[in-house]
């Protein structure tokens, strides 16, 4: 019995060893950052996809909000950021840049259009165009701030990012802070419920938003005309949010405002990273990464709807289903990652 | 009968895992082409397979955009009633100039301890420091309070009350308990984010995370109380023929009081670490600085309301907890006297 007992746990022993064995040592390591908005998810999910699969690397994502995330970014302890709203965190990522902690890798998504929005039924009833036609009392009331009796409410940028600056003086440049507030939904995540929780109760929105989203896809919202994009006036504009930022909203002398320049959004490396050699293939690979706004739009609308919250799954839909990516990397790696699909 | 009451039980157990196990490949889009493949076929017993995957999520979504639907107006009625009560206390609040708040909330705290000098101007310290601290704190100190005050009382006229009967009745407190570890134990995200859909951006939702948050606490510890009273004390009492209510009101509830007072204390401190946590859905108050502070890699600003926050903290502890010390050493004295 005894006998028995030993022959049966030793061949356990052996059997879990060479399990164990079994998982190749990778050839090399990348600690991908990831944010709490799904489309840097599915940069990430297929950049990591490629590396694991072509390049038989060990991916480890870590996902978090902006700060936190840059912040380790910064720190040497994430090695690439496949999605950076640059503009959005401008003075620390041009702060960092500058004292070499990172460097930058290029234009990920060449276009991404912010902007204030109106749900498509409300702007249709009411002739909704522009921000002039929401400037009436009435119009405000639909949107009505409960907690400031008689304003309405715009859920705006999330306070710290640039963009909820940009909408306070937007707000009282077109005259819009009279009959609205400028209200901090705290976090991405409550700005997208805010504006499904009101699309489901049937209640108007008016809300600052942005593409790609995968929300933009389920709900229909209309953007507001504003005046159009001017270089001048825009640099006239973000000098006053500057002074705004580090002096508090008392700082705000009058000024001209436009509409929001399509934003690139960028990738980054860590220097520590990019400056071994080990890593060029990997980085010249993460340089090459261009996706469009359409292609990411469409990921996200696979992975809202059919995924059923599998990101891997979408980022291997995108990847059968799209040939962009065979010219960012070489083609032995291009066929690795076919052969996996 | 009795003995296999326990197997029939086992049985409707095994009986609906079972049915789950089925909903589960049935549902699945992921299943083989038959059953019969998954006895040739034993690549299914490497990893957890695909269709073996209980389809919780979307029935709860379902679920709850029905809830959305069907009883949005309700959700609505609560919001506007809670959102009323707090508007009113919080712009009565910050209207009023800003030494008159100080002073009462001092007095406040005075009456409230006994008249013990010492907590008296700890408090008033801390209080002058909320706005010296920075004179932005002042007005958003004040509505992180109202938020606090509106969720403990939400708390207390639910919480007290339930406590009681938990004490009371033994299969209460077996249907209520896990109620309890659940709420404590369930990430605050997870009902933060259906709350912003509920009830909207602002600080109902704020208030609904502090009940979930803050009562469990209160309720264990109103039951603990009630139950810990001296059985020989409530016998006496039932010996005199003291009716149920009576035995309550006059004996459980007031021996228990000390009890019940550290629960509402415990109460306040969870109702404070939630409203930093609920300035990430928009809840304006002191908790958005802190957000704005780290949102913006400003350590120095994230910790100076950080420290506002301790003080906030400090100032509603030390008042409900004097005020526990004070309640109890009245009934110390007057047990010494009977």
């Amino acid at each position: 019995m005894k006998f028995l007992k030993k022959v049966f746990l030793s061949i356990a022993f052996i059997a879990v060893t060479s399990l164990g064995t079994t998982s190749a040592n990778a050839a090399c390591k990348v600690h991908l950052g990831d944010f709490d908005w799904d489309s840097a998810n599915v940069h990430t999910a297929i950049v990591g996809y490629i590396l694991e699969k072509g390049y038989g690397c060990q991916v480890e994502v870590t996902k978090g909000s902006t700060s936190p995330i840059m912040a380790a970014h910064y720190d040497q302890q994430l090695d690439i950021i496949t999605e950076v709203w640059r503009d959005n965190i401008v003075q620390m990522h041009e702060e960092a840049v500058a004292a070499g902690k990172i460097i930058e890798l290029g234009i990920n998504t060449p276009s991404s259009t912010q902007g204030f929005y109106v749900d498509k039924p409300t702007a249709d009833k009411y002739g909704l165009k522009s921000v002039e036609d929401m400037k009436k009392p009435e119009i405000a009331k639909l949107f009505a701030d409960p907690e400031a009796p008689g304003k309405g409410r715009m859920t705006s940028c999330i306070s710290g990012w640039t963009c909820y600056t940009i909408n306070l003086v937007k707000h009282k440049v077109y005259g819009l802070d009279e009959y609205y507030t400028n209200f901090d939904p705290g976090s991405g995540g409550a700005l997208d419920a805010a504006i499904a929780g009101a699309f489901k109760k049937g209640k108007p929105v008016f809300s600052y938003y942005w593409t790609p989203t995968g929300l933009m896809g389920k709900v229909d919202l209309v953007q507001l005309e504003e005046p159009a994009y001017d270089n001048e006036c825009w640099t006239k504009m973000m000098a006053v949010v500057e002074k705004i930022k580090a002096d508090g909203p008392d700082a705000y002398t009058d000024t001209c405002a436009s509409a929001y320049v399509n934003m690139a959004l960028t990738k980054s490396a860590s220097t520590t990273f990019a400056n071994k050699k080990s890593n060029k293939k990997i980085i010249d690979f993460i340089r090459a990464y261009s996706v469009p706004t359409p292609d990411v739009n469409r990921s996200l609308a696979f992975y809202m709807d059919e995924s059923g919250g599998d990101m891997e799954a979408t980022a291997k839909h995108f990847l059968s289903n799209s040939g962009m990516w065979m010219s960012w990397v070489p083609a032995d790696v291009a066929a690795k990652v076919k052969d996996s699909l | 009968m009795g003995k296999y009451k326990k197997y029939i039980f086992y049985s409707l157990y095994l009986a609906a895992f079972i049915a789950m196990v089925v909903i589960a490949y049935t549902s699945s889009k992921y299943k083989p082409d038959s059953v019969a493949v998954l006895f040739t076929d034993f690549s299914w017993l490497g990893n957890w397979p695909k269709w073996l995957d209980l389809p919780l999520m979307p029935y709860l979504n379902e679920g709850f955009d029905k809830l959305i639907r069907e009883y949005g107006m309700f959700f609505e009625g609560i919001n506007n009633f809670l959102l009323g009560l707090y508007t009113d206390m919080k712009n009565f609040m910050v209207g009023l100039p800003w030494p008159l708040l100080m002073i009462s909330v001092i007095a406040l705290a005075y009456f409230a301890s006994g008249r013990n000098m010492g907590t008296t101007i700890m408090v008033a310290f801390c209080v002058f420091f909320l706005g010296f601290l920075s004179p932005r704190y002042w007005d958003k100190c004040i509505m992180t309070t109202c938020i606090v005050v509106i969720g403990m009382l939400l708390c207390l006229i639910i919480g007290i009350p339930v406590g009681i009967m938990m004490a009371r009745n033994k299969k209460v407190r077996n249907a209520i308990l896990p109620i309890l570890d659940l709420m404590q134990t369930i990430p605050s995200f997870c009902y933060l984010i259906p709350g912003i859909l509920l009830f909207g951006l602002g600080a109902v939702p704020a208030i609904f995370a502090i009940f979930v948050y803050a009562v469990p606490p209160l309720i264990r510890l109103t039951d603990l109380g009630i139950r810990l009273v001296d059985t020989e004390v409530v016998e006496a009492a039932e010996a005199f023929g003291a009716s149920k209510k009576q035995k309550l009101w006059g004996v459980q509830l007031p021996l228990a009081l000390p009890n019940i007072m550290q629960g509402i204390n415990q109460c306040t401190m969870m109702a404070l670490a939630m409203v930093v946590i609920a300035s990430m859905i928009g809840t304006r108050g002191i908790g958005d600085e802190v957000l704005l502070g780290l949102q913006q890699l400003n350590v120095g600003m994230a910790t100076e309301a950080g420290i506002a926050i301790v003080l906030l903290a400090i100032i509603f502890d030390r008042i409900t907890q004097s005020y526990g010390e004070k309640i109890q050493e009245r009934t110390n004295t007057k047990k010494i006297k009977l």
